[in-house]
């Protein structure tokens, strides 16, 4: 059965190999690699600035301010360096000794933190620096997040267009009807496909993270990103397995991988990420995966049972299903 | 004109080309329907506080500056604060004051309130009545919508090349590729044909998105048409190569993959890196989607005087591109005269 089950790896790997799919993916992740490094990270330093504070005091009336605040000579410097901030920048205006707050409007309760955070600069006080509970800096956790989402893209893509892409190009080979004849089991023609494309997975899994979260960071996290990515990429892997038996062509293929990379992606990044909360999510099954994904690339340990419980469930599933489209497959063929 | 209609009747039939116009439409609604939503309130602050543990009074003044998350357990609070999809800073009683505990990762934004705010605790009572003057926010394109709107639209205009490509492979694969070529028609009629159809569906679908996406200008809004048919042109001749030069539908496929990769990634780089060496800067314009890019952001920004620049390097590519494939069309005729 071993022997078997190595030619059809290899034959596998010969056939996806032609198809420039390893190429493709290798490709993918330097791309990856080069933008999280100059591009991603650059911009998003450029994001993370402090709140600005201008003050135009024309009688000089306050005595001692704190050296976070930027003087201005006139009412007009005032408002050009307000429109030009980018920061989130706040005015005061001292006219008849009282504090005037000139600022662009934001959320309501925005403003007010704003407004309170500059004039408590007008009475500095002594400097408090807050408690850091968690091991992340700034920027490992932006790496981090980068990282996580790229690879669930990535992980969702390799698993489900790469094993569509060589079944197509098998069906019309016609090697499904000579499978049917062969004498060995029928299920090693579906393990030895799992095996090829779960191994592509980790293999782009681990180096995706020790390129871009450093390999420090990452000895400690890889291995519950490895047990996140297998999770997700048997449940992408056996449903373009079982799509690719179901469906007509590889056009029809790709026109389904488009809907459902926009379901699986779009609203779970959305939700994943401060912007926009909603409660529908948690029936969104990939949700749940992203979520445990980023938790391992956190070092949050995830130990619910239920979930794992549920994965295997839906794995176990999927290959019912898979492993019933396949002998329906052959029979068809044969 | 026979064969337009033709053309255009087996787009109808083609689901694929029809889902890749469209696509950029729905995500481009699907953009302003998440921006409409919320993209301020990722800057609005979330506290979290163990149940009893502060004052009522505490509480409601917490909510003057943000959301209050109430944690039954000092370890469920600890959790929350280092939770990575969010920036809660954790606010605990100390003596008469506040103290706050954060997870380390924030951006600076959110680690200067969390050292502001038991200094704005104790001053809260001479805060409270001071005038403000909110002025009106300025439209202004910065941020990340603004990059994913103009990559979105980037994709919409370079449309024309996987329409094209898929085309003509699904031609390709059901032998009518074969029957045109021997249908009496030359082979200027049949480019004119395959690119009139990517063209026109890549302008329709950018155009679509441009509108969706942005607010511009009459005079914006007309560069903004004159970079779509430029870039869509480029876009419908690269997609004739790419049907041409791939054998079947998945290579064109893997084609088009790291054609659509590097189309959205080299302009992005190019813009978020700043461009210290000019070379380098110059070689990206080989790229044709790095000058539609540069132009698309420069109308949203009001600057139509410098999109100019990026129009005439669409120019260059536009007749580039056209030579080549003549010079390619040519070169390929030989090969088969010499066949024959």
């Amino acid at each position: 059965m071993w022997k078997s089950l190595y030619s059809l790896f290899k034959k596998d790997c010969r056939i996806t190999a032609s198809g420039k799919f390893f190429l493709v993916t290798l490709g993918s992740l330097l791309l990856y690699t080069l933008f999280i490094h100059f591009g991603y990270l650059n911009f998003m330093a450029d994001n993370t600035d402090t709140c600005r504070v201008y003050l135009y005091d024309p009688a000089e009336t306050l005595g001692q301010v704190s050296p976070l605040i930027h003087s201005v000579a006139s009412m007009e410097e005032l408002d050009e360096a307000l429109a030009r901030d980018t920061s989130g920048g706040v005015g005061i205006c001292i006219t008849d000794n009282e504090p005037n707050v000139v600022l662009y409007a934001g959320t309501e309760k925005f403003d007010r933190c704003r407004t309170d955070y500059a004039l408590s600069l007008l009475h500095p006080g002594s400097e408090y620096i807050p408690e850091t509970v968690g091991d992340n800096s700034p920027e490992m956790k932006q790496r981090k997040e980068i990282t996580c989402e790229l690879l669930f893209i990535e992980v969702v893509a390799i698993g489900f267009l790469g094993i569509a892409s060589v079944l197509f190009k098998e069906k019309q080979m016609g090697v499904i009807r000579v499978h049917a004849v062969m004498p060995f089991p029928k299920n090693l023609f579906i393990f030895s496909k799992i095996f090829l494309f779960l191994l592509t997975d980790l293999i782009f899994a681990a180096l995706i993270t020790l390129f871009n979260v450093g390999p420090a960071e990452a000895g400690s996290i890889l291995p519950a990103i490895l047990i996140q990515t297998v999770i997700l990429s048997l449940i992408m892997i056996l449903t373009g397995f079982g799509c690719a038996m179901l469906l007509k062509d590889f056009k029809q293929f790709s026109l389904l991988y488009l809907v459902i990379s926009l379901f699986t992606t779009v609203p779970v990044f959305l939700s994943a990420n401060p912007a926009i909360k909603t409660d529908w999510i948690l029936y969104h099954p990939f949700f749940h995966v992203y979520t445990k994904l980023k938790n391992a690339f956190f070092g949050i340990p995830v130990t619910s049972p239920v979930y794992y419980i549920c994965a295997t469930c839906i794995i176990f599933l999927l290959f019912g299903i898979t492993t019933a489209a396949f002998r329906k497959e052959m029979g068809k063929e044969g | 004109m026979k064969g337009l209609i033709y053309q255009l009747k087996s787009v109808r039939k083609d689901k694929f080309c029809i889902m890749s116009f469209l696509l950029p439409i729905a995500i481009a609604i699907m953009l302003n329907i998440a921006g409409s939503i919320d993209l301020s309130s990722s800057g609005e602050y979330d506290f979290c506080v163990v149940e009893g543990n502060i004052t009522a009074e505490t509480q409601t003044w917490l909510t003057k500056y943000g959301n209050v998350t109430i944690c039954q357990t000092k370890e469920e609070w600890l959790l929350a604060i280092k939770e990575p999809s969010t920036n809660r800073i954790g606010v605990e009683a100390d003596g008469k004051g506040i103290r706050t505990v954060l997870s380390g990762d924030e951006a600076t934004i959110w680690r200067q309130t969390a050292s502001t705010l038991p200094v704005l605790y104790e001053q809260r009572e001479l805060l409270s009545e001071i005038p403000i003057r909110i002025l009106e926010q300025p439209d202004m394109p910065t941020g990340f919508p603004y990059i994913l709107m103009a990559v979105t639209l980037i994709v919409a205009m370079f449309m024309g090349c996987t329409f094209n490509a898929m085309n003509i492979l699904s031609e390709k694969e059901n032998g009518v590729a074969l029957i045109n070529e021997i249908l009496p028609m030359t082979s200027g009629q049949y480019v004119i044909q395959k690119i009139f159809i990517g063209f026109v569906f890549g302008c329709l679908s950018a155009v679509v998105t441009a509108t969706i996406c942005f607010r511009l200008s009459p005079v914006g809004a007309a560069a903004m048409l004159a970079l779509t048919i430029l870039s869509a042109f480029v876009a419908a001749l690269i997609g004739l190569f790419v049907g041409h030069i791939s054998d079947g539908l998945m290579a064109g496929i893997v084609y088009i993959k790291v054609i659509m990769i590097v189309f959205m990634t080299v302009p992005l780089l190019k813009y978020l890196v700043p461009a210290e060496n000019n070379v380098l800067s110059y070689i990206c314009y080989l790229i044709p989607s790095s000058a539609t890019f540069e132009g698309i952001m420069e109308l949203v920004n009001g600057s139509t005087a410098t999109a100019a620049k990026d129009m005439v390097i669409l120019g260059v590519h536009c007749v580039g591109w056209s030579l080549l494939y003549v010079f390619f069309k040519q070169k390929k005729g030989k090969q088969r005269a010499a066949i024959k």
